[in-house]
């Protein structure tokens, strides 16, 4: 038998995935990293800062929070904060086993924003050395958000989402019961005009000759 | 230039019906009954395969229907990856061969040329591992005592495959055959007539190699029909199909469970009759791993919700190159991912709306 290259996984790169989901008020990022065997060592050394060949909880922190700052999100050109909400990191027998992924889970709220269109602007800086990247809108949650499309540069570290937002089911009711109101009134008023200017006398004001 | 295109596309469609008539012809009349009898015949096989263990054997077998071993599943080999459940190296010959007797009914003989073709392509990398040949051969150069879960470093090979049951073998009620190894994943889950491979993970390395003269590409008509079709699109299909931007690993492979993306590439509502029947004719190498009797009413359910489904390409569209594509309608995503070349393939397989069964099991 013969084969070809016996190269199992991506080695000398560090994988990023991100999933983005658009809420009305907030987007959710999950992002994945996963670095190659060969690289492994060099990505620990930024989680592991004492060395001790074990990742602490501080540690953990520290590092999300440090890919975290080379993510950029804005809608509408108006820069978000990301937090994290919590990450797994992945340990040091896995990551030098091709199997370690680091997984950060992060929020950026979003002022209210009017209903239509917008544009949800993803920005991924980390490691570019040796990044692979992969970015990726997931179907709303929400039936008030619609993504219309996605943009993505040639290497995928940034990600242009644009997106319909519409009224909440209620505040749309309300509206609606608003313009029904708004226009039988316009429509009530424009009859009582008319029939008080009918030249059979009704509605004839005093000073009119009969 | 438009009848260069027109010999162009009509020289890709001819490719394609030689490759899906060469899987007709290689898949042959299917007599495989109902979805019923598929489960019933599964299950006796199933059953068989419990006699030939003692308790030890079948206790490494069994696990709950749900439970962590439901998503123990992966890409990655062993020593990287830790499986549960019965390990073909550990059997004896006549239980070994029980395996592959329920392999072969529960999948199509398509399905199970590719599985054996999958694992047969591992003991090829393990071979040539142990010659110490190939570029980048994993541990290679990194020095001694650098090893996974079991301390013995990478496995390849045919050994390292492992059949779990989850939960109990029946022809009515929920149970999951889960089969896989180093680019292997199998999940079949069946109830009753009811059925399904999602997610399922078949992936190759190398993507070609020969045994006794003859060469085998396990997921070679993946390739060549996904090439046959984004090349039998007109110039604008194209630049709708073709994403601008690289893509360098599924997104949706293991670990990605519960999450659908949004959809892109060209609408398959866009396409011609002819195209759409490619478009099917991709998406059966997937669903046609399953028993025939399971494949067919899947490719119904695919084939109902065609107008919504995408198709999406990402790389170079001359046959030979390293490109990546994707499928995704409302109950199906298949992804194919080359692995920085041609030689290197993973694959996914989900259904969004049924993934390990969940639709027919919450009834």
């Amino acid at each position: 038998m013969s084969g070809e290259s016996t190269s199992a996984h991506r080695q000398d790169e560090y994988l990023q995935a991100a999933r983005l989901a658009l809420d009305p008020d907030r987007v959710q990022l999950a992002l994945d990293l996963t670095p190659g065997i060969a690289v492994a060592e060099a990505v620990l050394a930024e989680i592991d800062l004492d060395a001790n060949r074990s990742i602490s909880a501080a540690e953990a922190r520290a590092y999300s929070e440090r890919v975290l700052s080379a993510v950029a999100l804005d809608v509408d050109g108006v820069p978000l904060r990301v937090e994290l909400v919590d990450s797994v990191v992945a340990t040091v027998d896995t990551a030098l086993n091709d199997e370690g992924t680091t997984r950060i889970h992060a929020v950026a709220a979003m002022a209210r924003l009017a209903d239509g269109r917008h544009r949800l602007r993803y920005r991924n800086t980390y490691r570019p050395d040796i990044g692979v990247y992969l970015a990726n809108a997931l179907v709303p949650a929400s039936d008030r958000v619609t993504v219309a499309a996605q943009r993505r540069d040639v290497d995928q570290r940034e990600l242009i989402i644009d997106y319909t937002l519409r009224a909440d089911p209620a505040t749309r009711t309300r509206r609606g019961l608003s313009l029904s109101v708004c226009g039988a009134l316009i429509l009530a008023a424009n009859v009582w005009w008319r029939l008080s200017r009918r030249p059979d006398g009704a509605g004839r004001t005093c000073d009119e000759p009969s | 230039m438009r009848t260069a295109v027109r010999i162009g596309s009509t020289l890709a469609l001819g490719l394609f019906v030689a490759v899906a008539a060469r899987g007709l012809a290689q898949r042959g009349a299917t007599s495989a009954g109902t979805p019923s009898e598929a489960t019933a015949r599964i299950v006796a096989s199933a059953q068989t395969l419990l006699t030939t263990l003692d308790e030890a054997g079948r206790a490494k077998l069994q696990f709950p229907f749900e439970g962590p071993q439901k998503t123990r599943w992966s890409n990655l080999p062993s020593g990287i990856f830790q499986r549960e459940g019965l390990r073909l190296a550990d059997l004896a010959p006549p239980q070994r061969a029980s395996v592959m007797n329920l392999l072969s009914t529960a999948l199509s003989r398509d399905g199970y040329r590719k599985v054996t073709d999958i694992m047969r392509g591992d003991e090829v990398l393990r071979k040539t591992q142990a010659e110490g040949g190939g570029r980048g051969a994993p541990g290679a150069g990194r020095g001694p005592g650098r090893g996974g879960p079991g301390g013995g470093g990478v496995k390849f090979g045919e050994d390292e495959y492992y059949l779990a049951f989850l939960g109990t073998p029946s022809v009515t009620a929920p149970w999951r055959l889960q089969f896989g190894g180093h680019h292997l994943a199998i999940n079949l889950t069946m109830a009753g007539s009811q059925s399904t491979m999602a997610p399922s993970l078949p992936a190759a390395q190398p993507a070609t190699y020969t045994v006794e003269g003859r060469t085998v590409r396990p997921l070679g008509n993946e390739n060549d029909k996904a090439f046959a079709l984004i090349n039998a699109l007109s110039d604008a299909q194209r630049t709708e199909a073709i994403l601008g931007y690289r893509v360098a690993d599924l997104v949706l492979g293991a670990g990605k469970d519960g999450r659908t993306i949004q959809p892109e590439g060209i609408r398959a509502s866009a396409l011609s009759t002819a195209q759409q029947t490619m478009v099917l004719e991709l998406v059966r190498e997937w669903t046609g791993i399953m028993n025939d009797a399971f494949a067919e009413p899947r490719m119904a359910e695919i084939r109902a919700k065609l107008p919504d489904t995408y198709f999406a390409w990402s790389g170079a569209t001359t046959s030979g190159s390293a490109a990546y594509f994707r499928i995704q309608g409302p109950t199906v995503v298949i992804e194919y991912a080359p692995q920085g070349g041609v030689d290197h393939i993973h694959t996914i397989y989900r259904d969004p709306t049924n993934d390990y069964g969940a639709k027919f099991i919450a009834k």
